[in-house]
């Protein structure tokens, strides 16, 4: 029971940044911007929430700064590729590289620490289980990964059932069209990204302060574009991009328990490869099936 | 030629701004300016050796520049570089390690099965792409975590340098033979190498017909199909081309400076070498000179700690502006966001 239950946590800790990640990315996505500035918001929001939650002692100043920080860095991708017509994906993977580079930086000029920083703060985890049996587990989570279904319901509502989300949607699919009926495409554009900003502070703030407390160069490790694969795989609908999410949270705690007890001989590496030949075959199958669609 | 000033203008427009926004914030953070200056220019021209490193770390980038503009002249955004240039590497290493022979027979062979394993990287979403219409975007990108995941396979599996422990995986160091320079990164041999790669890049990039029907085919794309000609192929060629010279930089990169295959070594080189194309203006001559500038600026990056207290994450801040503004304003979009 002991070994399902770490297995439950793990997962549930691995999945809840991509997942929180993904499911705000899909706003981005969906307004037909291939958001590759994903993975360094996450990591800006990461390195606030330890930074503005150790100054200030409390993990909610922590949380708030990261989701703003997020959300200033968004207006600034969205200010090049709208107003200055900036190639979406070369842009956004300058902005990755200036949060790896910037958070390095700002860790060292303002905390005088080099490689990783401990965080005084912690998130809350709102629920005390029993001690042992299956459900121990459940006093492990955080605040944000007790809220994350309720954050993919909420983005299935707005991105299905609101105003902005069906304009969010002629954007990416008609622009001209939307512009023809009278959509500003600028302005949705910009909401897409801000909501996508806000999920990638709070992906980050779980990922540094609840669960390892503290933050690492670099720490993402490509949790972004996993977010990114999820997106794909998960068809752009809110519901599959979460449960993508948490299939990459499952091969994550696969990989970690096989490194501790190996006994299969399966390489990790082959099962960590899955989630991206899944969503290349998925790519290439509903490129196919939109090719022979609009040829016939 | 007015066009050729704008051009020219609004790649170093980006720059400039990125430089000046940097040097603002290392003053604005109390570092000092001046000597984080000097100590670039140190590490990356005048310094003992220094030039020798720019070469080093231009290599990578000036050859999978050159294979990025093939698909980019096609009207093909193929940033898989990275996973092409670690599969380059992974053939390479394969055949030096394993292939027993005369040198005269093994050498060759090695970046040959470089530059193919490399080439077969880039090929398969170029099939993808132009049979189903799979975006190559995301293909590419995808592509390049399962070349890392699967380099860590080898690295810590079937071809483990049993003597190295800790967190780097690599496989053992190839025979001293079979390497192209020593562990300062560059030899004349080499040199000669990239010098004829180049030009054959030119030449078919810029002065033969085959550049001008991949010209044709990624800015007219409906007139070079009125005119019958066969697009599909042609990009399957560009595909070729860029992963071919994303694997002989994987190649140069176990047979040179690094002698043999690590999990993790350049792990962002692929992405500025997107950067480096961009700022070259997609002109080979171009290229060149922005890959020696980036290179320079990696060079700048490992020498800086010597002599500057300034970080070496604030030179990463400076290239990740670069590739942020790059794009911006002036240039002519290569790929329609949205």
């Amino acid at each position: 029971m002991e070994f399902l239950d770490q297995f439950t946590v793990t997962t549930l800790r691995g999945a809840t940044p991509i997942v929180i990640a993904a499911v705000a990315g899909l706003f981005s996505i969906r307004a037909g911007i291939f958001h590759l500035g994903i993975e360094g918001l996450i990591l800006a929001g990461a390195f606030t929430a330890v930074a503005a939650g150790t100054a200030s002692g409390s993990a909610l100043v922590g949380l708030v700064s990261a989701i703003v920080v997020s959300m200033l860095l968004s207006v600034l991708y969205w200010v090049l590729i709208d107003r200055l017509k900036a190639d979406t994906v070369i842009a956004g993977l300058g902005l990755t590289a200036l949060c790896v580079g910037g958070t390095a930086f700002a860790m060292q000029v303002l905390f005088d620490q080099r490689g990783q920083m401990a965080s005084s703060v912690r998130l809350f985890r709102p629920v005390t289980g029993p001690q042992e049996g299956a459900l121990a587990f459940v006093s492990e989570l955080t605040i944000i990964t007790w809220m994350t279904p309720f954050l993919i319901l909420a983005a299935w509502i707005v991105l299905r059932r609101s105003r902005l989300g069906l304009q969010i949607a002629a954007v990416g699919d008609y622009p001209y069209g939307a512009e023809a009926i009278g959509v500003n495409r600028s302005r949705v554009r910009l909401y897409a990204l801000l909501i996508t900003g806000v999920g990638c502070g709070i992906a980050g703030t779980q990922l540094a302060i609840g669960d390892v407390a503290g933050f690492s160069e670099n720490m993402t490790n490509g949790r972004g574009f996993f977010a990114l694969a999820a997106m794909l795989f998960g068809g752009f609908s809110a519901v599959y991009t979460a449960l993508a999410g948490l299939f990459f949270g499952f091969a994550d705690a696969f990989g970690i328990f096989m490194q501790i007890n190996d006994t299969s001989g399966l390489p990790i590496q082959f099962v960590l490869m899955v989630p991206f030949v899944l969503t290349i075959f998925i790519v290439s199958l509903s490129g196919y099936f939109k090719k022979r669609r609009d040829s016939a | 030629m007015m066009n050729r000033a704008l051009g020219i203008l609004s790649a170093v427009l980006p720059l400039l701004l990125a430089i000046l926004m940097s040097a603002a914030l290392f003053f604005a953070t109390g570092y000092d300016v001046a000597s984080v200056i000097s100590g670039v220019i140190e590490g990356a021209i005048t310094g003992f050796g220094s030039f020798w490193q720019t070469l080093r770390w231009s290599m990578p980038l000036l050859l999978i520049a050159l294979g990025f503009l093939f698909c980019l002249r096609a009207g093909e955004f193929n940033i898989g570089g990275q996973g092409q240039m670690m599969m380059g590497g992974l053939g390479t290493v394969a055949v030096a390690l394993l292939l027993p022979g005369p040198v005269a027979l093994v050498l060759p062979l090695a970046i040959l099965s470089g530059i193919a394993l490399g080439a077969a990287w880039s090929f398969l979403p170029g099939l993808l792409k132009v049979k189903l219409g799979a975006d190559e975007v995301i293909v590419t990108l995808m592509l390049n975590f399962v070349a890392v995941l699967f380099v860590s396979w080898v690295t810590t599996g079937p071809l483990k340098d049993p003597a190295v422990r800790g967190e780097t995986a690599s496989t053992p160091t190839v025979d001293s033979a079979l390497r192209l320079s020593g562990g300062d990164g560059m030899s004349v041999t080499l040199l000669v190498l990239i010098a004829v790669a180049v030009v054959f890049a030119w030449l078919l990039a810029e002065r033969s017909a085959f550049g001008l029907k991949l010209r044709y085919v990624g800015e007219a794309p409906e007139a070079a199909r009125w005119q019958g000609m066969q697009a599909g192929q042609l990009k399957l060629w560009a595909y070729v081309l860029a992963g071919s010279f994303a694997g002989l930089a994987g190649a140069f990169e176990v047979l040179g400076p690094n002698g043999r295959l690590v999990t993790g070594a350049t792990p962002t080189i692929g992405f500025t070498a997107i950067v480096v194309t961009i700022v070259g203006l997609s002109r080979v001559s171009g290229i060149v000179f922005a890959a020696l500038l980036f290179g320079g600026l990696q060079a700048a990056i490992l020498f800086l700690p010597i002599v500057s207290d300034l970080p070496s994450s604030g030179l990463k801040i400076l290239e990740g502006l670069i590739a942020l503004l790059v794009t911006a304003e002036f240039i002519r979009r290569r790929r329609g966001t949205g």
